[in-house]
């Protein structure tokens, strides 16, 4: 099970500016798991006190970018997850 | 052919006459619109040292080129005036449709001078321009106001108007257009001075463009776009609500009038509890976003309140800056804000200025009216928005703006007023985004949320707690804001409008300007404009001294402020001199003769001379 991930710039930081990897999951979740492991410091910045994922960030499966996918999405084999940063100011 | 009209209202209160005139072609090529034709004209008009509540003070309401056309994000109005809170120069944006339908209406703006001895309101249609008798307006809340002016002149009619607050003379006091805010730094407070109460149009579309079907043609592939964007998207299910638990987080939401950084249960005026009570979307002329929501309280002690909002700036202001998590009381105070005419900014941060005097035992129950601040208790702030609307006991102290509410009440209470040049501070933390706070100490019009945003800061591409190599991101995102203002688009249309190409294209297409099609011709607008509003502020003695932060910045360690814990601001000084070298501003922080003349200027040179040492 692989899993393509494309990170926002402001992520890209904590992996020495990669800006996607591959990680393997049943759900965004678990992927969510591998992705802290491997750079450390990113479900710190993506959710918040209570383990839910800031609305400031946006995760989306493959071109379907027109409704965010929550945590307890599933994943597939070859699926790609694009996370997008909205922090902008207002 | 073109999206200008080319036209102005000109009305003079004092003599109860208006004409219409010209603008400059020139000037329209130079300033655009909004809010750099708003300077262009205070510049040239206004005296220095006038009196911000005297008959000679002026307020520029102004549209931009792209306003009441098919665009996205673009049909804002730009208010100018010389703040009564600051004694500078003053900006602001509101949204809605009554510019688009000044607009239809054959006037790019209105400039309003003089001092009415009555109460008054403009109404313009196909008739004419009227100046009508407003006895029967006066006193009404904003909603009252639009309500009776659409009983008079029929349900389409399209208003702009004051509050109480403004009648009063609240210094922030706000224009409002049906449940779009435009007015810190106190537009209103002038317009209330003036007995002007409101404005009223009735008109149609479309308007005349220079290249109709290109412009169309490009407006469709935008709109096609944006249909999938998912920042519009998010702005439209959310408004700037979703920003409140990430900038929680990081610090950045102050809390206990910038005492602290953490609120515990902030959850509870958090993005989807906001939500949970939303009954629909509202916005501007034209626009497919929508941002604004529409939010209804069900049950409790503030059951049935409803409000457009409250988006971040005032879940701040009203919420976290009090320790309020009562999201009943949030809702409740927005709307009574809004019905009064007051900036929930100013308001919120005033308020919260009196609660920290309070802890403090600076001020007493007896200053209090009985009244105990304690933090976390929403009560003493809805009574507190309507004393100072009523301008009544403690309420007509802070209805002052807390520069001057701190020099009245003395004991050190200055060191707890959260202001730059006299406008309260947003909500924002400068010492948990540096770059924040170096434009809130640089902003012409004081500390703005909206003179310019550090989105690599904010968006976590930089690192917001470094104090060094911030003057050129200050300074550029600062023109940035300029040209978007003359624009005028809105400050979200990165995501839900079109980018710098296609604002060019869509520039060049509506007015037939040529100049247009660059976009480094639009970028020196903005810092033309930009430029000469700090040249405004420097004839009324402004400079380098005012362009600082709060002393608890500089010299009070941030508490509980996740990252941003124990931070200080420490090298203002430095980023003002990276700020006024990319500027090419003296270290005194006034425009130098050079830049003057490469701004096309040149005019301004000689004033300046006056005050450069």
């Amino acid at each position: 099970m692989s899993v393509r991930v494309k990170l926002p710039p402001a992520l890209q930081e904590l992996g020495g500016g990669v800006e996607t990897l591959e990680v393997s999951g049943r759900t965004v979740a678990e992927c969510l798991e591998e992705l802290e492991a491997r750079l450390p410091g990113i479900k710190e910045v993506l959710l918040d006190r209570q383990g839910k994922l800031l609305r400031a960030f946006g995760i989306y499966l493959n071109e379907n970018v027109l409704r965010p996918i929550e945590l307890d999405t599933t994943v597939r084999d070859g699926d790609e997850i694009v996370i997008l940063n909205f922090l902008m100011g207002g | 052919m073109s999206s200008y009209n080319g036209k102005l209202i000109r009305l003079n209160l004092t003599t109860g006459k208006s004409q219409v005139e010209e603008i400059p072609r020139q000037w329209l090529k130079d300033f655009l619109g909004g809010r750099g034709l708003g300077v262009k004209y205070l510049y040239e008009e206004l005296k220095p040292g006038v009196e911000p509540l005297s008959a000679e003070n002026k307020v520029i309401m102004m549209m931009g080129p792209l306003g009441a056309t098919t665009a996205m994000s673009v049909s804002r109005m730009a208010l100018a005036t010389k703040s009564p809170l600051t004694g500078a120069v003053s900006k602001s944006i509101m949204g809605g449709s009554f510019g688009a339908f000044l607009k239809f209406a054959g006037y790019d703006g209105i400039i309003v001078e003089g001092e009415s001895a009555k109460p008054v309101y403009l109404h313009i249609d196909k008739e004419g321009i009227h100046l009508l008798d407003a006895a029967d307006l006066w006193g009404l809340d904003t909603q009252q106001t639009h309500q009776r002016l659409r009983e008079k002149h029929g349900k389409s009619t399209q208003v702009a108007c004051i509050g109480p607050a403004g009648e009063k003379l609240v210094r922030y006091s706000v224009l409002i257009s049906d449940l779009r805010v435009g007015g810190r730094t106190g537009v209103g407070t002038v317009l209330g001075a003036k007995k002007i109460k409101a404005f009223a149009v009735n008109s149609s579309g479309p308007l005349s463009l220079h290249d109709a079907d290109g412009f169309k043609k490009l407006t469709k592939e935008i709109i096609e776009g944006l249909k999938t964007s998912p920042g519009r998207i998010k702005m439209s299910d959310f408004g700037t609500s979703y920003l409140t638990l990430s900038l929680e987080k990081d610090g950045i939401f102050p809390i206990k009038n910038f005492q602290e950084g953490h609120l515990e249960g902030v959850e509870k005026i958090g993005d989807e509890a906001l939500a949970s009570i939303k009954i629909k979307n509202d916005g501007c002329y034209g626009c497919m976003t929508k941002c604004g929501q529409v939010r209804k309280v069900t049950g409790g002690t503030y059951d049935g309140a409803v409000s457009e909002g409250p988006d971040y700036e005032t879940i701040w202001s009203l919420g976290g800056n009090l320790a309020n998590t009562d999201i009943g009381a949030l809702i409740a105070a927005d709307s009574l804000c809004d019905k009064l005419g007051l900036d929930t900014v100013s308001a919120g941060n005033s308020i919260g200025f009196a609660y920290e005097l309070y802890q403090r035992g600076i001020i007493t129950r007896e200053d209090t009216d009985g009244l105990e601040l304690n933090w976390g208790d929403p009560a003493p702030m809805m009574t507190l928005i309507q004393k100072i609307s009523d301008r009544e006991g403690l309420g007509k102290l802070l209805g002052e703006g807390t520069k001057r509410a701190a020099a009245q009440i003395g004991k050190g209470a200055e060191d707890y007023a959260m202001q730059v040049k006299g406008l309260e501070l947003p909500g924002y933390e400068p010492r948990a985004v540096k770059g924040y706070g170096l434009i809130f100490a640089t902003s012409n019009v004081g500390a703005h949320h909206m003179y310019g945003r550090p989105r690599a800061e904010l968006a976590g591409k930089k690192d917001k707690l470094t104090e060094v190599d911030k003057g050129k991101d200050a300074a550029d995102a600062e023109i940035l804001q300029a040209t978007q203002d003359t624009v005028i688009q809105c400050a979200f249309s990165p995501v839900t409008g079109f980018n710098a190409q296609q604002r060019s294209e869509l520039l060049v297409m509506a007015t037939g300007f040529k100049e247009f099609a660059d976009p480094a011709y639009l970028d020196k607008v903005g810092e033309r404009t930009l430029c000469l509003e700090r040249c405004f502020n420097v004839r009324e003695g402004f400079d380098r001294k005012d362009d600082t932060l709060p002393k608890r910045m500089r010299t009070e360690p941030l508490k509980d402020a996740g990252p941003a814990t124990g931070q200080t601001f420490k090298n203002l000084d430095g980023l003002l001199d990276e700020y006024y070298d990319v500027l090419g501003y003296t270290r005194q922080g006034i425009p130098s003769e050079a830049k003057l003349k490469e701004l096309g200027l040149d005019s301004v040179v000689a004033d300046m001379k006056k005050f450069s040492k």
